[in-house]
């Protein structure tokens, strides 16, 4: 597994965030990511996308609100959102 | 530090496993997993003080992964085994998890007597209306009309509610959570981990792989989108119909009732036969 396979496009990054509040850092543990796609269905802000390996990443990190919706009901426990300043 | 060890579930898992876990992609098991260790990560229960007891059946494969004292006992008779663990070792917490064919059909004798035993143990059944790993063979909780591998034409038997079920037979904390409400899941899992006697909570999951496929009721998301928009809490179902209520899973806690445990009563058992002993010796 590579880790760097899982890093944010570097044109999403420029997105400017649309409002103030809690900010998320969304990490995906590829070698455990079966490609369920619930994450990136499911993701109230649009923050994750698919990669050529049918793994989420975050397309649109600016956009995390820290909701934890994708850690808490990743099925193999492949996603941890870690709260950033 | 690799990415993984920043996961708060890390520490709860046997890494000698093989990882990702046997599961089809997307499956609700995984997440009642992950409620079921934020609930126990909740409570700071020392690890070596939880037992987790399965049957057979994808459900069963959960405690594999868990890094715990576990038992993978037979087909049906996860309470039994966990009855008898409770007896001998009653320092822990066990907690016992089913699917719902296997809590039900196969096990439905012991779990109508653990529950009006009111055993100390904590029962969480999994509920996907189907047998998954046999091959999606239609279980008491399909639901009428839809169809299995063995009901080609439709299912013609009413589902078991399971939580009602718990309540008739006597368990003193029932609860019902779902996958999409995973962390209402993991405050329903730590409340019943809590009560003393028999608590069950029932985790409405789905099966994408056999009965969504069967009943062309899409992917995972699809299904999850379905448990999401068919759900109500239980104060919303108090305001609905009859009629109303009976379509809906009605999420929350439907029985918290303060009823003494077997273990309480049976160590009133053990001072009275001292007793008895005692004035006949005397």
């Amino acid at each position: 597994m590579t880790e760097n396979d899982l890093q944010p496009a570097p044109a999403a990054a420029a997105t400017a965030r649309s409002k103030s509040g809690p900010r998320g850092r969304v990490i995906v543990f590829g070698s455990w990511c079966k490609g369920c796609r619930l994450c990136v269905d499911f993701c109230p802000k649009h923050v994750l996308a698919l990669d050529e390996n049918d793994h989420p990443y975050p397309a649109n990190p600016e956009a995390c609100n820290a909701c934890r919706w994708c850690e808490t009901h990743c099925p193999d426990l492949a996603i941890v959102v870690k709260p950033v300043q | 530090m690799s990415r993984l060890e920043q996961h708060s579930a890390y520490n709860y898992l046997r890494h000698t496993k093989k990882f990702p876990n046997v599961w089809c992609a997307g499956c609700g098991i995984g997440i009642v997993m992950g409620a079921l260790i934020r609930a126990i990560d909740h409570l700071e229960l020392d690890q070596n003080d939880v037992a987790l007891v399965s049957g057979i059946g994808c459900t069963g494969r959960m405690p594999v992964y868990m890094d715990f004292n576990t038992m993978h006992t037979t087909h049906g008779r996860a309470l039994a085994f966990a009855t008898g663990l409770k007896l001998a070792q009653p320092r822990l917490k066990v907690i016992v998890i089913m699917g719902d064919g296997d809590a039900l059909a196969i096990g439905g004798n012991h779990f109508l007597h653990a529950a009006r035993r009111n055993m100390d143990l904590t029962a969480i059944v999994v509920n996907n209306a189907i047998y998954g790993m046999t091959g999606g063979q239609y279980s008491p909780t399909t639901p009428i009309d839809l169809r299995a591998t063995t009901a080609p034409y439709g299912n013609v038997e009413p589902p078991i509610p399971v939580g009602e079920l718990a309540i008739a037979a006597g368990a003193a904390f029932v609860a019902r959570g779902t996958v999409y409400h995973a962390v209402e899941l993991d405050r329903l899992i730590a409340q019943a981990i809590q009560k003393e006697g028999f608590s069950l909570v029932e985790a409405v999951s789905y099966c994408h792989t056999t009965l969504g496929r069967i009943n062309k009721l899409g992917t995972a998301g699809d299904m999850m989108n379905t448990i999401k928009n068919n759900s109500v809490t239980l104060s919303a179902a108090e305001k609905m119909s009859e009629e109303d209520r009976q379509a809906k899973i009605v999420r929350g806690v439907l029985r918290d009732v303060e009823r003494p445990g077997y273990l309480r009563l049976y160590d009133q058992v053990i001072e009275r036969a001292i007793a008895q002993e005692a004035s006949h010796a005397g």
